[in-house]
């Protein structure tokens, strides 16, 4: 068990397990239970298993539990059910943590190695013999989606470009995350483009992974060093400029998670970060309620799925970028409404994991061939990667679209 | 700029926001949980008891308000309530049938008989005085893998209760051996109503019922038959053959799921903006004016300017009301001045030792006009802009009178209609 007073120990047995009324509700909304009996659901693994845990788990049906956080998010008692159990989960995988949990948790390494053999790194990975046997040896499935490297990473476009527009509404400070640097360079160069255009002078700071991966799979001691480590990166560029992310989910780590599930609440760094960090499409739709946005978008006449990525409805503002795009004339935006694309991060990675990922994914695969088979909006870029994966549909961050309608392409 | 601001995501929030954004207003929702209605009996409620079982909830509803001023119902007036549930009973013919004028009685998981009106297609032949189960023999069939549901217990209760009141039914109770899942023992409710979802379980499910039933003419099953598909019920029976009702269970409430799936799909396809876990946590004024309200948000919170406030949030049950360990209760969002919240000094038991007693508890609540705007202590308007609907409003316990969706649907009707400039329903 943890030590008495300490983050994770307040957490499992004092804050929010008492609010818990055993309603259920979580339990109508869990993506993992509806499609597999191995998981027991929030509640059952939660508040309630919570009260005879003393150290030791119950079962280990805890580990199916995908952290996709939406029981938190329907609870009306406000009990923190996926904060409980990602740190009862740490505590259940302590003294026994997979290989695999370390190794995939890192995505700033697994980028910067695939970077100088992308096209070898791209092609091993999509090499079935090679996964089999990644598969048999540690865990990864054969299947899984994982990213291609881009090549050339967004860092280096950014030191060899020459800002451009008028510059005359002030300075942002641009995160890009990771993946945004190794993987979903487009998109990150998209944003700067965009952001350029209307005005802003993009500073971007060195900056490194925000530990999401690492507290997911339990390793909150990693986790906690690079988010203070992003923060401080972060908050680096001068104060009180607003923080301006593509990185649906990491945002999410800065603004509440590394707080409420790493018990940095009192880290006055990670604090400002965090008040001072925008999800993008938020940040463009605010400046467009203020009148602010250059609204002489180019129509679209496509049909759009987009789907709300779990980490990024933890963090309670709704779906900006459904309300942004409607602002693309002509453009039909279709809201998935379904809960999970399934990956959660690095869940649907692991070997055992897959089918389930695959399987809570199901009913948005299926809206997606049904509704948009070309075209798709997502916030965060593992959940693109699942949705590329299960529907070979083209998926892109919502500020693609933006990107287009100011015929910046 | 938004027109309208809902605070809750149940009933009442759901019906205030959907009817604002029908008639062309840009509406933000926001709620704290998902909202109450998937802990709902599915059924609409609009008097249950007034004494003693009321037929005719309608007029119920107009005796009452004579006799008790200090209801809800005495200021939403019965005009109201009317409209609202005409409203959502078309929004909604699917999941809600029934006359508003007259009750009908529904047997419960134990066997109660239970008074609602407004009641999902699924049920409607277990009304036992109106559907198949009034002049047949019953069977109450459930799984042995359901722990939520006993037919024996169902069906004893209820022959009981029919004897009682001098019918000659026989209930009969059986259960099957099929689980939602195979190697489950303990299913939820909403693994099974998924599963008949699917048309190859739904034949096995059947299939076995069909196997166990004598010359039962209607069948008695626990409210799982199907989620999504909302007509699984009916080819239920017709490979059962014989009709079928559902039966409401402890929660998850597959019926209450249902009602809340289509009102937040309805909400969606209006245009209505749902923010789910954005508890309200303060306000800004301008003189008698809400200007904007604040909400939870990862990060640094968030204001949302707005010319209309519904606020929505659910009673003490949903912690839009706390008491504190002297007896005092508080409104937690806007301070709102609570009538007989105030029970230190008065020496009142909130919460009295015999169940049935009048819970005095669940009568503590805002005091509003005929517009829904919460009154303060010079019965004035506390904000000129702030319209407050369902289980905040003082005066009823609803879960003994049976009277909870109709206040909510009655009182989101009555503010939405003032928010939107039309004239306030008079009483008839």
């Amino acid at each position: 068990m943890f030590e008495p007073d300490s983050h994770e120990y307040n957490l499992l047995t004092k804050v929010s397990v008492d609010q818990c009324l055993k309603c259920t509700i979580c339990e109508t909304q869990c993506p993992v239970m509806a499609v597999t009996e191995l998981f027991p659901g929030p509640k059952f693994v939660g508040p309630q298993a919570e009260r005879f845990r003393d150290g030791q788990s119950v079962d280990r049906s805890l580990d199916y539990c995908s952290s996709c956080g939406t029981c938190t998010l329907v609870c009306p008692q406000q009990v923190k059910v996926a904060e409980i159990n990602s740190v009862a989960r740490a505590a259940m995988k302590r003294h026994h943590m997979p290989l695999r949990d370390r190794l995939i948790s890192r995505t700033t390494a697994m980028g910067a190695l695939m970077r100088p053999v992308a096209p070898l790194a791209n092609a091993a990975l999509a090499w079935r013999p090679l996964r089999v046997l990644v598969e048999q040896i540690i865990g990864l499935h054969r299947q899984a989606a994982v990213p291609r490297s881009a090549g050339r990473p967004f860092r280096s476009w950014w030191s060899h470009h020459t800002p451009s527009g008028a510059q005359d509404k002030g300075s942002v400070i641009f995160f890009h995350g990771c993946a945004g640097n190794w993987f979903e360079v487009q998109t990150a160069i998209e944003a700067v483009q965009i952001l350029e255009h209307i005005g802003f002078r993009v500073i971007v700071p060195k900056q490194g992974c925000c530990g999401m991966a690492c507290q997911s799979n339990g390793l909150f001691d990693d986790a906690r060093r690079q988010v203070r480590r992003l923060a401080a990166d972060l908050g680096q560029a001068p104060a009180d400029l607003p923080i301006v992310s593509i990185a649906g989910s990491c945002q999410g780590m800065l603004k509440h998670e590394a707080a409420a599930i790493l018990g940095l609440s009192d880290d006055p760094a990670l604090q400002d970060v965090g008040q001072r960090t925008h999800d993008i499409c938020q940040f463009l739709l605010d400046l467009a309620q203020e009148g602010k946005l250059p609204l002489d978008w180019r129509p679209n006449p496509a049909t759009v799925v987009y789907h709300a990525p779990c980490q990024l409805k933890a963090q309670a503002m709704g779906q900006p970028a459904v309300a942004l795009l409607r602002l693309v004339p002509d453009l039909q935006v279709v809201e998935s409404n379904v809960t999970c694309c399934g990956i959660a991060g690095t869940y649907g990675l692991k070997k055992e994991k897959y089918d389930i990922a695959a399987a809570v994914g199901r009913p948005l695969f299926d809206l997606v061939e049904q509704v948009s088979p070309a075209l798709v909006a997502c916030d965060t870029e593992t959940c693109r990667w699942q949705l590329r994966h299960h529907t070979g549909a083209r998926v892109e961050h919502p500020i693609h679209l933006i990107h287009q309608a100011y015929g910046l392409g | 700029m938004t027109d309208s601001v809902v605070v809750g995501a149940g009933l009442a929030g759901l019906v205030a926001a959907t009817r604002l954004a029908h008639a062309g207003q840009s509406v933000v929702l926001l709620a704290q949980g998902l909202g109450g209605l998937p802990l709902s009996t599915g059924t609409v409620d609009i008097l249950g008891y007034a004494g003693a079982p009321v037929d005719h909830p309608l007029r119920a509803v107009a005796e009452l308000v004579r006799g008790a001023p200090d209801h809800p119902y005495a200021v939403i007036g019965p005009a109201a309530v009317t409209s609202g549930l005409d409203w959502l009973q078309a929004l909604l013919p699917e999941l809600l049938q029934g006359d508003l004028k007259t009750n009908v009685t529904l047997p419960t998981a134990l066997g109660a008989l239970r008074p609602t009106c407004l009641h999902p297609p699924s049920m409607a032949a277990g009304a036992v005085a109106t559907g198949s189960a009034a002049e047949s023999a019953i069977a109450i069939v459930g799984p042995h893998q359901l722990k939520d549901f006993g037919p024996e217990l169902c069906a004893a209760n209820l022959a009981r209760l029919l004897a009682a009141a001098g019918r000659e039914t026989s209930v009969t109770a059986y259960r099957i051996d099929l689980p939602a899942r195979p190697g489950e023992t303990d299913s939820s409710p909403l693994t099974y109503a998924r599963r008949l979802d699917q048309a190859d379980y739904r034949q096995r499910f059947a299939q076995l019922v069909a196997e166990r039933l004598g010359g039962e003419t209607v069948v008695g099953l626990p409210a799982v038959l199907g989620l999504a598909d909302p007509a699984a019920w009916e080819d239920l029976g017709q490979l059962i053959g014989r009709p079928v009702f559902e039966i409401g269970l402890a929660p998850p409430s597959v019926p209450g799921l249902r009602l809340h799936n289509a009102l937040t799909a309805a909400a969606r396809q209006a245009g209505v903006r749902i923010v789910l876990g954005a508890q309200a946590t303060g306000f800004r004024t301008r003189g008698d004016r809400l200007v904007s309200l604040r909400s939870h948000q990862a990060g640094a919170g968030r204001d949302w300017p707005g010319d209309h406030f519904v606020y929505a949030g659910g009673g003490w049950e949903s912690g839009a009301f706390r008491l504190d360990s002297h007896g005092h209760m508080v409104e937690t969002v806007f301070g709102l001045p609570l009538r007989g919240g105030d029970v230190a000094d008065a020496n009142i038991d909130l919460l009295g030792p015999d169940y049935w007693q009048d819970q005095e508890l669940f009568k503590v609540g805002l005091e509003v006009d005929r517009t829904m705007r919460p009154l303060g202590p010079s019965k004035q308007p506390v904000f000129s802009n702030l319209h407050a609907v369902g289980s905040l409003l003082a005066g009823a316990v609803r879960w003994s009178e049976l009277s909870g969706e109709g206040i909510a649907v009655g009182s989101a009707q009555a503010a939405a209609a003032a928010i939107l400039g039309l004239e306030p329903e008079k009483g008839k």
